[in-house]
């Protein structure tokens, strides 16, 4: 078998037992892998209306078949669940060394159920898989430790998916964690693998991935690199990487600026690309990447990977911090506790909020480091100001009275790009499979970055949003990483290798529609709630009073009037079910 | 005389290297019987290279009871761009150390001796797999073209150590 290994690792946490099963191919030529074939398998292993704590809630890991070969950036994890913090599917996804490593254990997938009876570790090298008591060693450890525990404990190449501090205490917004630095971040499944007493998983393998002849391969992807992977375009995320957007977009009136009051931070210029380009040390690559956008700084003894955009917005503007160590130490702190930065930079800033408008005093204070460095350690043992930064920006607004200043969607705290900076992106979050989340649809890049589509406009950007959404599904199911800007045409021939059938344009394009109506399904049958933006994200008492998008609203009746655009663009109802036609036109296989 | 280097400084941890290398001698993609690795602390960030220096070390050949490591005259002919490239030109002529699976006993003399451990007992067929450049065109170059990076490059020294036999 070909990209495949065929193969599910099964792990019953409550029996202590595992089992190996066949890889459903039908499903795999279906859903080709990744973000498809995690989805398929939930839809089947997530029991209906199951409560998310709930031991039956299995959380599964997923490769691409792409990972552990030579097809660059295509060594993607994706982890995902019900979540435990938004009620419908969480997909979260990393890159480190995790699935490559899986797939040469010999396994496409692991699916993870039950519940520990106590804290234990899970290692599994190729055929071996053992269950290690973890509280008296591991449980309590932060992410370096435990990862530095198991090269020494388990294997010297051992790569380990962890949860840190914030995992145990089932902090909604924890993150599970991979070669340090790297995070399937977002979505709450790190709350539920710590409710299972999962510390980590911990993977060596030294088996193999065919590709069919490999010598030719080896010249269908040196082209592939040669006229399509390290070009211009790709490559300005190994000299900048993320952080290059950072001026951009606070200047265009789009960063999030003290809890989404303002789109443009004064002091950007303290945090920004420049800034991190002055002490960058290094730059790093997740496995079989050759852009290598990983870059790492020093400041103030402080030697870390990050911070990215998303870090630099939420921790950094949002939080009106303009101070580059804390920026960092913040970061850091976040890496090690198991938190994402996202999440709690928002809720941090919500918290800071409130203080300075006198609804409640946490100690927290827009621009002021010494508590705000605290933050991420408190958040994850749930301590002094952390416990109630630990209920997320939903709840914590509605606790003191001030829902209005709790900026999420669907309970996932909103990321680095203001709507009403970009209003396209008032759909992509609205509409986002997981919530409140940027990576699913991006309209903002040609909104602000190639500025080769209006800002302030919504006209076209239903149809711009679900042809994003289509084609990112189809890339995320391959396995692939966003900064690889592959073309359709690259993707099918790819495509082709790996089902061994002819694959079109209109194929590819389908198999994203079908991946993102399978994604619907789910949700609206777990119970998700109507897609919507914060009020003040849309209604014309919202607007910015400063910066280049000052003024400028979506407004609640145009804002209504593209999301049933949207609906009847996909051939989904007015409350966005799909419809009968639709789903068998794209040959989805389930039905609610 | 011709052998790899990985620049410690340059590289930047991605075992695309690896991955070609393996791909190229096994017929699949497995990386844990590559000819050549990037030691990578995840914690640090701290990348170490480990490459067969050839007939500038020997030490392997030397070390050798049954003369099983044998060298051999190759032209290297690198595929895609490398740091030497404007020093030694497309092609580069000189010798390499191959092992003849034949003669090798998997006594592990040579596993004990190799300084920068890259040569090792091949866990299908138990004897001794090393670096052979590829038969003249090193894969792990032609995976290494991020030309901001270029950190897989063909050293070519002037001498080869005294115990390397011809």
């Amino acid at each position: 078998m070909d990209f495949y290994k065929g193969r599910v690792l099964r792990i019953d946490l409550s029996a202590g037992t595992s089992t190996v099963e066949p890889l459903n191919m039908e499903w795999a030529q279906r859903y080709l892998g990744g973000k498809g074939l995690l989805l398929r398998y939930l839809w089947e292993e997530v029991p209906t209306s199951v409560d998310p704590w709930a031991a039956e809630n299995p959380v599964i890991l997923m490769s691409g078949p792409t990972a552990g070969t030579g097809v660059f950036l295509g060594g993607r994890l994706v982890v995902g669940c019900k979540s435990p913090r938004t009620g419908i599917l969480t997909d979260s996804y990393v890159g480190g060394s995790f699935a490559p490593e899986m797939k040469f254990a010999g396994y496409d997938a692991i699916i993870v159920t039950g519940e520990s009876p106590k804290p234990v570790v899970v290692t599994v090298k190729d055929d071996l898989v053992s269950f290690v008591p973890a509280e008296d060693k591991y449980w309590g450890m932060r992410t370096s430790e435990i990862e530095e525990a198991m090269r020494r404990d388990f294997d010297p190449e051992a790569k380990t998916l962890s949860i840190g501090p914030a995992g145990e205490n089932e902090i909604a917004f924890a993150c599970l964690s991979t070669d340090l630095h790297h995070k399937a971040g977002r979505g709450g499944h790190g709350a539920l693998v710590g409710r299972k007493k999962l510390k980590a998983i911990s993977i060596r393998g030294t088996g193999s991935v065919s590709v069919g002849d490999a010598k030719e391969f080896l010249d269908y992807a040196y082209r592939l690199q040669t006229e399509h992977v390290l070009n211009e375009e790709n490559l300005a995320m190994h000299e900048e990487g993320t952080p290059g957007g950072a001026q951009l977009y606070s200047d265009a009136g789009a960063i999030p600026t003290r809890n989404f009051s303002s789109g443009t931070f004064a002091d950007m210029e303290n945090i920004n690309s420049d800034a991190l380009l002055a002490i960058r040390t290094k730059v790093r690559a997740c496995y079989q990447c050759p852009v290598a956008c990983r870059q790492w700084h020093e400041a103030g003894g402080v030697s870390c990977e990050g911070p990215e955009y998303e870090t630099i917005a939420l921790c950094g503007s949002n939080c009106g911090v303009s101070d580059i160590e804390a920026l960092m130490r913040f970061n850091l702190a976040c890496n090690e506790w198991g938190v994402d930065t996202i999440s709690l930079g928002n809720v941090v800033a919500l918290a800071m909020d409130l203080t300075e408008k006198g609804v409640e005093d946490f100690g927290l204070r827009f621009g002021e480091t010494d508590s705000y460095v605290k933050a991420p350690a408190l958040t994850a043992k749930r301590e002094g100001v952390g416990a109630e930064l630990a209920l997320g920006a939903r709840a914590l607004a509605a606790k003191y009275g001030h829902p209005e200043l709790g900026f999420e969607v669907k309970s996932l705290e909103l990321p680095g790009f203001d709507p009403r900076g970009s209003f396209g992106m008032s759909l992509a979050y609205a509409t986002s499979d997981r919530g409140g989340c940027h990576m699913r649809a991006f309209p903002a890049g040609d909104e602000l970055e190639s500025g080769t589509r209006p800002p302030d406009s919504l006209e076209g950007k239903a149809q711009y949003n679900m042809d994003l959404q289509n084609a990112g599904a189809a890339k995320w199911s391959a396995g692939l990483c966003d900064f690889w800007q592959v073309d359709v045409e690259q993707l099918c021939l790819l495509c082709e290798r790996i089902w061994g059938r002819s694959v079109s344009e209109d194929d590819f394009l389908q198999l994203g529609e079908r991946v993102w109506n399978l994604g619907r399904l789910f949700n609206l049958r777990e119970g998700v709630e109507a897609d919507d933006l914060p009020t003040l994200m849309r209604a014309e008492e919202g607007a910015f009073a400063d910066g280049l998008s000052a003024g400028k609203f979506i407004g609640d009746q145009a804002f209504a009037a593209a999301l049933q655009e949207y609906y009847a663009l996909r051939g989904w109802d007015e409350n966005g079910v799909p419809s009968e036609a639709k789903l068998v036109e794209l040959g989805v296989d389930v039905r609610l | 005389m011709p052998h790899v280097m990985i620049s410690s400084k340059k590289c930047t941890g991605c075992h695309m290297c690896e991955l070609a290398c393996s791909a190229y001698h096994e017929g699949a993609y497995r990386p844990s019987v590559a000819r050549l690795f990037s030691e990578v602390n995840p914690t640090t960030g701290a990348i170490k290279g480990h490459t067969c220096l050839q007939t500038a070390c020997a030490k392997c050949q030397e070390a050798c009871p049954e003369d099983a490591i044998v060298t051999k005259e190759i032209t290297v002919r690198v595929k895609g761009d490398y740091p030497g490239k404007e020093k030694h030109g497309e092609a580069v002529k000189g010798s390499v150390l191959v092992v003849l699976d034949e003669k090798c006993t998997n006594c592990g003399e040579c596993y004990d001796v190799c300084p920068t451990g890259v040569i090792h007992e091949h866990p299908d067929k138990q004897v001794a797999f090393k670096c052979d450049l590829c038969g003249g065109e090193p894969q792990c170059i032609a995976f290494c073209q991020n030309p901001h990076v270029l950190a897989v490059d063909l050293k070519v020294d002037k001498t080869d150590r005294p115990g390397a036999r011809a």
